[in-house]
């Protein structure tokens, strides 16, 4: 039943002038469960249904240095589309993690090419 | 069969007599066994999944709490005979089995986990942010605790805070779900004196691990309304 999960997709414009600000966008399929559901039909209340699963951090690199820390909560999306932005300091490459709720990890990495 | 009548009717009503001995002591053994189960989520979950496991096992599901179970998971209790079936065995079927709404049902196997332990990477980063500047711990509140500081700190407190605080500063909002660091109880600082003011002012403004930093997003006045709310918040009774 359960896919697994791929690696996250990430996109960077193709070259960026040194100390230009610009935007990296990052998907993720990663499924999103808040864990709770209605097990009856007259149910008023959410119960424990499924378990609880959803995306915990996106750290993000620039080099070896941690430029950036998304916490998440139950209530992110399925599959969600980030797009943040970075300032163009040095050539470098740019690096993702995700961690779930289950203590998984993902990671993709891209290289930042500075136009000369 | 005809020929060796007399050896084989003897044969016969050995392994009655066994088989009767056998039922019998099952049937003095039935069990009753409870299972916590995952993905009934559908009305139609408990039929399909009781049909599954009568179709597979010689076993009948006697009941289900859907409903306010002491662990908050739906509880399906199923009796069979033991010796002839395991608990194992119930527990395979269940997680071979799917609702008709498409999800596999499961056999809870304990407590739900919300969160496991952050990875030390996850750690190394929460730490980055910091302690706050000893400069910032000096500030006493240039806003001061009236009336009319209280209710616009309240007003901000219900809009943003109580979803991890709660309403009454003990730390237990609904957004709690999911993060890892408990929101601190709030109500400890609710007789405070000024010397606290700088501190709370200094976390609300740069946050810290899972609380967000308010300085982003709430005027200074504001937060220091914040922080007078906070230092107004009673204990619980
Ligand atoms: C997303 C959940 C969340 C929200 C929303 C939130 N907090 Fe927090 N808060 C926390 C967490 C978690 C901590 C504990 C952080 C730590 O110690 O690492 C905390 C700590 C604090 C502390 C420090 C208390 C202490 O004893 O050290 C103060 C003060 C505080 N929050 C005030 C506020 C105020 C005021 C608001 C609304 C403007 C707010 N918080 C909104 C999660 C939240």
């Amino acid at each position: 039943m359960a896919e697994k999960i791929k690696p996250p997709r990430m996109r960077l414009p193709r070259k960026v002038k040194q100390d230009e600000v610009f935007k990296v966008k990052v998907r993720f399929d990663h499924p999103s469960f808040t864990g709770l559901g209605r097990a009856d039909v007259d149910e008023t209340k959410f119960n424990r249904a499924v378990p609880s699963r959803f995306i915990r951090n996106m750290l993000v690199y620039y080099g070896d240095d941690l430029v950036s820390r998304f916490r998440m909560s139950s209530g992110i999306a399925d599959d969600p589309l980030f797009t943040f932005k970075l300032k163009a300091v040095k050539q470098a490459p740019i690096k993702v993690v995700f961690v779930d709720n289950e203590g998984e990890r993902w990671e993709s990495s891209k290289d930042l090419k500075i136009k000369t | 069969m005809g020929k060796a009548a007399s050896p084989g009717q003897l044969a016969r009503a050995v392994v009655l007599g066994l088989g009767l001995a056998l039922s019998a002591a099952a049937y003095a053994a039935a069990v009753t066994e409870e299972f916590q189960i995952q993905g009934l989520v559908s009305p139609a979950s408990p039929k399909a999944l009781a049909a599954a496991l009568e179709e597979q096992l010689a076993v009948k599901v006697v009941g289900f709490d859907l409903r306010d179970t002491a662990s908050g998971w739906p509880v399906m209790r199923v009796e069979f005979e033991e010796g002839a079936v395991t608990r194992d065995d119930v527990a395979a079927v269940i997680d071979q089995t799917e609702d008709p709404t498409g999800r596999m049902f499961k056999v809870h196997a304990g407590p739900p986990v919300l969160s496991v332990a952050p990875l030390a990477e996850e750690m190394t980063a929460a730490g980055t942010l910091g302690d706050p500047p000893s400069a910032a711990l000096e500030l006493t509140s240039p806003v001061e605790a009236t009336s009319e500081s209280l209710a616009r700190g309240l007003k901000l407190y219900v809009a943003n805070c109580v979803k991890c605080h709660g309403a009454d500063g003990g730390g237990t909002g609904p957004s709690t779900h999911g993060i890892d660091t408990d929101p601190r109880k709030l109500w400890v600082w609710g007789s405070a004196g000024d010397a606290a003011d700088g501190y709370l002012f200094s976390v609300i403004s740069d946050g810290r691990t899972d609380m967000p930093p308010w300085g982003l997003v709430l005027s200074e006045n504001e937060r220091w309304d914040l922080v007078n709310y906070i230092k107004s918040l009673p204990p619980p009774q």
